[in-house]
């Protein structure tokens, strides 16, 4: 007899009361394209797989006034067919570009994708960029944290296992610039070697706004203060630039594994920091 | 709420109606191959890797090893064998043939899928799109070009269609 139970609750409440009662025996399962994997790979056994995919109150993408809320079990690929992603939350579209392949884009959810954790998530680069905050429901009652201080280390993050992401919202940035560049090893599937989410607002030539959002060179994803801060009020001169790439260094934590050395993580960060101003600006 | 360890489910497979006893943990591949017998969807790694396994779920190519075959319950899956009376099917079948685009045919069936589900939306698209569009499927004979010339190819011959 399998080690594993099923439940398929019809309603969010019904969900929230289920996972309460299960603790940490409870797993939520959305697209699944990181679960099934991780079963066969004996990195999730006996638990009760508490199947979310069916609830309709976890889906979809508004806009009120200048704020755009997406539900949790939004998948890559309709994010990438949603006018107000691609004309509000830019930079979101242009990372579903790059996410994983259009297969798995078709099963892959925004929510998972927070609730795993990697360091190099793909959809929550962008969401760093944005400011986003994550909207979470327990039993207890709601609760918003900014994507900023989700994450607790590669996998962790502040969820528990009673707690239910149900969706992600952010402020429209239509007449700001962005940029997503993803520096994998192969085009299609890869994991981040490095990746970067890039949003700026220009007055004039100074720059008004930028949020600098980094994956995979740290224990999570993370944003580059320092080198907003330093770059905020300034012109984007070659030598303004220059310097924030040295900034930048400073900031990231990257490793060194099977797929690069931490010294050319370290030169990569500078490098795509560079080059996403050039491609948001173009 | 009822907590299950074995699950009853129907899914709509090429047109029929399949009720089996699935596990929590069974994916829609073995569903689909084991308990519907329908086996031109191939299992080439069980982990999202190479699109062997793809098939048309509610109307969207998907790799079958990451769907729960529980989460398919009452929903619509078609596979190559299921769309041999559809044009667009036959065309590309005719010239993954005509291209050479099939040597050991095991990525096959997932390629043709997901390329069909590719040319129904998609009216003149370059060599670049077909290639992004295949990205979730490997192949390990062909080197791929053939495959994209054969996809390519009845893109051509769609697009002059509606000339
Ligand atoms: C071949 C392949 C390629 C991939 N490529 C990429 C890539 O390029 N970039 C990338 O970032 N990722 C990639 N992934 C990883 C994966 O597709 C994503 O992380 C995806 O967004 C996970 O979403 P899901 O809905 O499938 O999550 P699931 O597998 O259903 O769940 C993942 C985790 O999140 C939890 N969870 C899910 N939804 C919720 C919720 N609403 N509330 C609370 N917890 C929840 C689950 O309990 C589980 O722990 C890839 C995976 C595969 C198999
Ligand atoms: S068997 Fe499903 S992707 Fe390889
Ligand atoms: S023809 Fe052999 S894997 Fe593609």
């Amino acid at each position: 007899m399998s080690s594993f139970a099923y439940a398929v609750p019809k309603t969010k409440d019904e969900a929230l009361a289920l996972l309460n009662e299960l603790g940490p025996g409870g797993r939520v399962v959305a697209g699944c394209t990181n679960i099934l994997p991780d079963i066969r790979a004996k990195k999730i056994t006996a638990c009760t797989l508490v199947d979310i995919s069916r609830l309709a109150e976890l889906k979809g993408i508004n806009v009120r006034g200048e704020k755009v809320t997406i539900g949790s079990l939004t998948t890559i690929n309709e994010l990438l067919h949603s006018e107000i992603v691609a004309n509000h939350g830019q930079v979101l579209w242009q990372a579903g570009q790059r996410f994983a392949d259009p297969l798995v884009r078709n099963r892959a959810t925004i929510g998972g994708n927070l609730a795993n954790a990697s360091p190099a998530a793909d959809g929550v680069v962008p969401l760093l960029a944005l400011d986003a905050r994550v909207m979470v429901a327990s039993l207890a009652g709601e609760r918003e944290i900014p994507v900023d201080a989700f994450f607790t280390g590669p996998g962790k993050s502040v969820l528990q296992p009673n707690e239910l992401i149900t969706g992600v919202s952010f402020a429209k940035t239509t007449t700001m610039k962005s940029a997503f560049i993803k520096f994998g090893l192969r085009k299609a599937m890869a994991i981040s070697l490095a990746s970067i989410g890039l949003v700026v607002g220009l007055k004039g030539d100074k720059v008004d706004q930028v949020r600098i959002a980094l994956g995979a060179l740290a224990p999570t994803p993370l944003r580059a203060r320092q080198t907003e801060s330093y770059l905020a009020g300034n012109t984007l001169t070659p030598a303004v630039v220059a310097r924030a790439q040295e900034i930048v260094r400073t900031e990231v934590k990257p490793i060194s594994d099977v797929r690069a050395s931490q010294e050319y993580r370290l030169h990569l960060t500078g490098v795509l920091l560079k080059r996403a101003f050039e491609a948001a600006l173009a | 709420m009822e907590l299950q360890k074995e699950i009853t489910i129907t899914v709509q497979v090429n047109g029929r109606p399949v009720t089996a006893v699935v596990a929590p943990e069974e994916s829609l591949l073995e569903f689909v191959r084991n308990r519907a017998g329908v086996t031109d969807v191939k299992c080439g790694c069980n982990k999202g890797d190479c699109g062997t396994c793809t098939l048309v779920l509610e109307g969207q190519p998907v790799k079958s090893c990451l769907v729960l075959a529980a989460q398919a319950n009452n929903k619509e899956v078609w596979t190559v064998r299921g769309m041999a009376a559809d044009p667009l099917m036959q065309a590309l079948q005719e010239s993954f043939a005509t291209h050479g685009a099939v040597q050991c045919g095991f990525c096959t069936p997932g390629m043709l899928v997901a390329a069909r589900s590719f040319l129904a939306h998609h009216q003149q698209p370059d060599r670049e799109a077909i290639k992004e569009a295949l990205s979730g499927n490997l192949c390990r004979c062909t080197g791929y070009k053939k495959i994209v010339d054969a996809v390519a190819a009845v893109a051509a011959s769609q697009a002059s269609a509606r000339d």
